[in-house]
């Protein structure tokens, strides 16, 4: 039997990139361009963490399929629907995915925030349920990937102010806020009842506002950040499927 | 800070104010709900829909003029979950009498909530719904009145109006109530002592896996 594993990765995206050494004017445009498209992108740093119960790939039959759902149940926050479409969508490409909503509609009322089961032992209950059961063995689900988290504001400064008068206006003054994204998935194996893995995923970002004139938006996109840093890893956990 | 002509300043101001009462949130509730996964009982059933229960909007002036008309969506979602619970279902907008089924819910709504993330500080529009349901027998006895509590919340994001966030809390506040009748209507108190009357349910089933 192999042993747990763990593993962390942290990545940075939208801090180097090599200007220095365009010199003509036309390089100067594409550096103008370029310098553009970094400063849309915004800073994230993303931090992965993974654990895996074995060392092997899950295993995927032919009609058996992955369904990625959002844990809602939190009276505080709601793990964004966006996010999770996003994190099936770069599942797609290799795994038979079927969409959260599909799901949820086809196995109405247990798995809504109030029924959704939080643990294995209540999921084996719901497998043991004549009706529940059967709709369950139905949809050919082999494996559940349950993420939880969100994207909150957490830190916000500066001041803008804009005027308007009939030569004209604009905006003068900076402002800047920090996103926070914080999510864990966990794969639940329907097969063998268990779980066949989790990843936890951190990632921060800092978006400006520069108001010179027009105002210049320098957006992190810290959600985006966090589902490619999950979706990635989780696509590892599976043997591929789909060419 | 803002540098404006005292001839425009009157038109800018009528276009402000056009664009205030503009605020004002109406929402047709609107959504599909599934037909549940949930076991028959063995009883027909009577469904009344009254005409205020059908037509039921929500008011709020404070702090932004807001109005959710549930009505149809709430007449929809007892229709499916009630035609799944039980082996036949009736639907009327009244008490019939003679009643020609052995069960009568009479829903009705008590109160509703709503909240905004302005409100809350928090990043999501919820919706409460509380309603009660009145159980009646064959003869018109009543057998329970049945608290239904229901709660839905959806996400705020960027660009997306109150409206359709009100919708999607409202809807995901009626799929609750749907799922608290399936998994609660065994035990409420008066009806398990019906039903296993009746040999419909015993109390060592469990309601809900």
């Amino acid at each position: 039997m192999n042993a747990a594993q763990c593993r962390r990765i942290w990545t940075a995206a939208g801090s180097h990139h090599p200007l220095g050494k365009y010199a003509g004017p036309r390089q100067t445009v594409l550096g103008l361009l370029l310098l553009a498209s970094i400063l849309a992108a915004g800073c994230t740093r993303t931090i992965i963490d993974e654990y895996r119960e074995s060392g092997r790939a899950l295993p995927l039959g032919r009609s058996e399929q992955v369904v990625v759902l959002g844990r809602r149940h939190d009276g505080e926050y709601e793990t964004e629907p966006e996010l999770i479409q996003c994190i099936a969508r770069r599942l797609d490409d290799r795994l038979p995915v079927v969409p959260e909503q599909t799901f949820i509609d086809r196995v109405y009322p247990w798995f809504e925030p109030r029924t959704a089961p939080l643990g294995l032992r209540r999921l084996q209950k719901m497998l043991d349920d004549p009706d529940v059961g059967r709709r369950l063995h139905e949809t050919g689900i082999r494996y559940m990937i349950w993420v939880d988290g969100n994207t909150e504001t957490t830190d916000r400064g500066g001041s803008m102010s804009c005027a308007i008068g009939p030569g004209g206006g604009g905006c003068f003054g900076f402002t800047t806020w920090e996103k926070t994204a914080s999510y864990e998935a966990v794969i639940w194996d329907l097969g063998e009842v268990r779980e066949g893995g989790r990843v936890k995923v951190d990632a921060k970002g800092s978006s400006y506002v520069i108001g010179v004139l027009a105002p210049i938006p320098i957006i992190a996109r810290v959600q985006n950040s966090a589902c490619e840093g999950l979706g990635n890893q989780l696509r590892e956990f599976f043997a591929a499927r789909r060419s | 800070m803002f540098w404006i002509r005292p001839r425009r300043s009157f038109r800018i101001l009528l276009a402000l104010a056009a664009l205030l009462t503009g605020c004002a949130t109406h929402v047709e509730v609107a959504g599909d709900f599934p037909t549940p996964v949930t076991r028959r009982l063995p009883v027909s059933a009577t469904l009344v829909l009254e005409p205020a229960f059908r037509a039921y909007l929500l008011e709020v002036s404070e702090p932004n003029p807001v109005s959710l008309a549930l009505g149809d969506s709430q007449a929809a979602l007892f229709r499916t979950v009630a035609g799944a619970m039980f082996r036949e279902l009736q639907v009327s907008d009244q008490v019939p009498d003679p009643a020609t089924t052995d069960l009568i819910l009479v829903p009705r709504v008590a109160e509703v909530q709503i909240a905004t993330p302005t409100e809350t500080q928090l990043q999501i529009f919820e919706v409460w719904i509380s309603y009660r349901v009145q159980l009646l027998d064959k003869s018109g006895e009543v057998i329970a009145e049945w608290p239904l509590a229901a709660y839905g919340k959806t996400p705020s994001r960027m660009l997306e109006s109150a409206g359709d966030a009100f919708n999607q809390a409202s809807i995901m506040a009626l799929r609750d109530a749907g799922a608290a009748m399936i998994t609660g209507f065994t035990q409420t108190p008066g009806v398990s002592d019906w039903l296993s009357r009746r040999g419909a349910w015993s109390p060592a089933e469990p309601a809900a896996p």
